[in-house]
């Protein structure tokens, strides 16, 4: 699951942050999960490679 | 005379007719330029499958059955209206499974991306349902209306006409 890669990659984030910040998606199309939006003021957005 | 026959120029025509029964009624038009409605689409869909949402992801929450559409203008869980105008939106989504104190959040898309967002709600076992309801500006050609939620823990949302649904209906035209 997505959410738990990046939760993985930074433990300080919080679902306020997903809520305000960041944006993971599912459009219920088959597809899964994916970044949307991501503004994070501090954490730069996870590369592919640390998401694999 | 009980009727007015209104021609169009190429095609068609419209009738204003005046009803059977006795009395005289007045009809007076705004002095303003518009649209007058008749009957704008309304429509009501629930969930008889739940939708699977991941933890901290916004998900589109699917509707599979059909309470009423008056204009056919819902396709797989979207309400694409073809009468510009502003409709009133309103949805439920029944987080049941989400018993560990976690939040729910019901929230209108437009166009792919999120338009309003409901107050969020610290579930408890007792299956609460998470809800919004918003009026939402539509062109009457591309704008469409979509319907996600996003919860603190991954649940299933739950199923059901009075439980997880999504309606809508013009309440005023463009």
């Amino acid at each position: 699951m997505l959410y738990n890669k990046i939760m993985a990659i930074y433990p300080s984030l919080t679902f306020e942050d997903f809520i305000t910040f960041i944006t993971l998606q599912n459009d219920s199309d088959g597809k899964g999960d994916y970044i949307a939006k991501w503004e994070h003021p501090t954490l730069a957005k996870p590369t592919t490679e640390q998401l694999a | 005379m009980s009727s007015v026959v209104i021609s169009g120029d190429t095609s068609g025509a419209i009738t204003l007719a005046a009803p059977s029964v006795a009395g005289t009624n007045t009809i007076t038009l705004p002095a303003s330029t518009g649209t007058a409605m008749v009957n704008g689409p309304a429509f009501s869909y629930y969930s008889n499958s739940g939708t699977s949402v991941s933890g901290g992801t916004y998900t589109k929450i699917l509707f599979q059955t059909q309470e009423y559409d008056t204009a056919n203008a819902v396709s797989s869980s979207r309400f694409t209206p073809l009468v510009a105008g502003y409709y009133q939106i309103s949805c439920a989504i029944s987080l049941s499974g989400n018993s560990s104190a976690g939040y729910g959040i019901a929230n209108i898309y437009k166009n792919g991306t999120l338009y309003r967002q409901g107050s969020s709600y610290a579930s408890s076992a007792n299956s609460p349902n998470a809800a919004i309801s918003a009026l939402v500006y539509c062109n009457g050609s591309t704008d469409y209306i979509e319907i996600y939620a996003i919860c603190t823990n991954s649940i299933t949302t739950g199923t059901g006409i009075a439980a997880t649904f999504f309606s809508g209906v013009l309440v005023r035209g463009a």
